[in-house]
């Protein structure tokens, strides 16, 4: 790529138009503290630059700086409608840089309730995992108890796993425990449909070149099953995490005194919607942070599929 | 004793209530260290009887013996090539050598079975593939990794279906010379006594110590024919002597002979 196609970009227009617009007058009496937005608009300026010098792909740069710029157009029409014009109601919808403040301000709070809600999801969803795995390998290979199992699983994988909730409360002793339970159930079933699916419809020739090289049982489960219906597996884990979050944020905004969910009920409740502005930021972040690491570790796992 | 002995071998299949016999009270035997080709049409059983030799299907009646035992289920006496899906798409060439490795010596330490896989691979002339996953590599590279994995687990009996049926002209050509070489070897080791499966009659001519000819519907051994053709072969000269293509042209008016009985015979019925 040359020095203009990494460089000359309509994104780096639109960061200068948003610090433009900075100088227009506010409309608002309270402090709209232009100085947090204009510092986060500079570091995003300065992030995009970088990736604009090391990336490789036009194609890759291209769908970056578009992703940015969408984010620039989002910060100058929020400026516009709340700071400069004062379209919106101020109550509701705060500038941008109150929000960013906001945010540096908690953030050693906001980070304890991500690790509270990290660590109910990991222990959940990894419990589940390690579980339904094996289990479905061994369910799958088995002809006779796998059809049965499968409808089983499609009975209770059909269970809403929050409707759970209740009875959990009345099972387990704290919060946290019945959240992890019901994590657990919401990832279990669809792990385990997926594994034994996947096991079931294991190439028969595959299996063919494993028998012919007589292969101890455990060794066609975990070396041949297991990565053979990999990819399945990793459809019922997707489904399990994205269902989790939904689960745990519903969760905490009910009854916890910890995490993400709580921390965007509680200042909800106060009518402090900034924070429950850099609550909702914050659980996107967080997802989309999980999501790509998943991705990651789906692709590494599965790299010998072309 | 031969090494192997197949006695009465018959198979029916039930499909859709229609019973059909793949193979009917086939008998012969395979002495150690023999090349035998079983060759015929589709459809004449040879495939279900390599099935049943490598333990992955069981005949209605009849018995396979090896050293004088019955076959029951796989075994780690036999090596298996198949057309396809051989390899584990998610090992790399090296591993899936190494993995045939572990099967039949569980006492190699990881790096001893590499090494093992290294040198196999290299006979394969694949030294530089080696951490390719078989999805990386073509048709014909991926058949090399199998054959170097079933001679790698150094098992006394190689089991061959179709291993170059679905290779292009040219590099089958080149892996039944690399096949003849392996197998006939420099005099040092046994020869492994192989059972390959083809329907190819050139192939099976440069191969092979005996051909089997079998006929279809129902599948049973038509003819026994031994190739009269010194070792070690050299398919450039061997094509160009007069008993090569006397040989092949008796064994394609077998072979067609055959075909045509059964085309004859079926077209006066309708």
């Amino acid at each position: 790529m040359t020095v203009k196609q990494r460089y000359l970009r309509v994104v780096h227009a639109l960061f200068i138009v948003f610090l433009l617009i900075q100088f227009l007058p506010d409309r608002l009496v309270t402090d709209t503290y232009a100085g947090y937005a204009i510092w986060f608009a500079v570091g995003i300026e300065v992030l995009t630059l970088i990736v604009s010098a090391l990336i490789k792909k036009p194609v890759s740069l291209n769908l970056f700086v578009d992703i940015v710029g969408f984010v620039y157009g989002l910060l100058i029409a929020w400026t516009l409608a709340t700071a400069k014009f004062s379209v919106l109601k101020p109550a509701l919808f705060p500038p941008p840089g109150k929000v960013f403040r906001q945010f540096i301000e908690d953030y050693d709070k906001i980070l304890i309730n991500i690790q509270s809600s990290i660590g109910i999801i990991l222990q959940g969803y990894l419990l589940a995992i390690v579980i339904a795995v094996p289990l479905g390998l061994f369910l799958g290979w088995s002809a006779r108890l796998g059809s049965a199992a499968t409808y089983i699983a499609k009975f209770l994988g059909a269970i809403p796993p929050i409707v759970y909730i209740p009875y959990g409360i009345a099972l387990l002793p704290t919060f946290r425990s019945v959240s992890v339970f019901v994590i657990f159930l919401a990832t279990f079933w669809p792990v385990l449909g997926g594994t034994m699916s996947g096991v079931m419809n294991v190439d028969k020739k595959t299996i063919d070149s494993a028998k012919v090289l007589n292969v101890h049982p455990f060794t066609m489960l975990f070396s041949i099953m297991l990565p053979a219906s990999l990819q399945q597996i990793f459809i019922g884990c997707n489904q399990g995490l994205t269902v989790s979050f939904v689960l745990l944020t519903s969760a905490e905004m009910i009854g916890a005194q910890s995490g993400l969910g709580y921390y965007i009920k509680n200042y909800s409740d106060f009518g402090d919607y900034t924070r429950t502005i850099v609550g909702l930021i914050v659980v996107g972040i967080v997802i989309v942070i999980i999501s790509f690491i998943f991705n990651r570790i789906q692709k590494f796992l599965l790299r010998w599929k072309t | 004793m031969s090494k192997i002995e197949i006695n009465h071998l018959t198979v029916d299949y039930t499909e859709k209530k229609k019973s059909f016999t793949a193979l009917k009270d086939v008998s012969f035997s395979i002495e150690e260290g023999e090349f035998v080709s079983i060759i015929g049409s589709s459809g004449c059983g040879k495939s279900t009887l390599l099935s049943i030799l490598e333990g992955i299907n069981t005949p209605t009646d009849g018995e396979i013996l090896i050293d004088g035992e019955p076959i029951k289920g796989t075994g780690a006496d036999r090596g298996v090539v198949f057309q396809h899906y051989s390899l584990f798409p998610w090992m790399t060439a090296r591993e899936n050598v190494a993995f045939g490795v572990r099967q039949v010596n569980h006492s190699a330490s990881r790096s001893e079975r590499l090494k093992i896989a290294d040198e196999f691979l290299q006979k394969v002339g694949l030294e530089q593939f080696k951490n390719k996953y078989p999805s990386q590599l073509s048709g014909g590279m991926q058949q090399r990794v199998a054959i170097a994995r079933a001679l790698a687990m150094d098992t006394d009996i190689l089991l061959m279906d179709e291993p170059f049926g679905a290779i292009d002209a040219k590099n089958r050509t080149i892996l039944q010379e690399l096949l003849l070489e392996l197998w006939e070897g420099d005099g040092s080791k046994a020869r492994k006594t192989v059972v390959f499966v083809t329907h190819d009659i050139d192939e099976s001519i440069l191969l092979s110590d005996r051909i089997v000819m079998m006929t279809a519907n129902p599948g049973q051994v038509y003819r026994e024919i031994n190739v009269p053709f010194d070792r070690p072969r050299n398919r450039a000269q061997l094509v160009q002597t007069k008993e090569y293509n006397q040989f092949r042209n008796r064994l394609l008016a077998l072979f067609y002979s055959d075909i045509a009985d059964k085309i004859g015979g079926e077209e006066v019925v309708l």
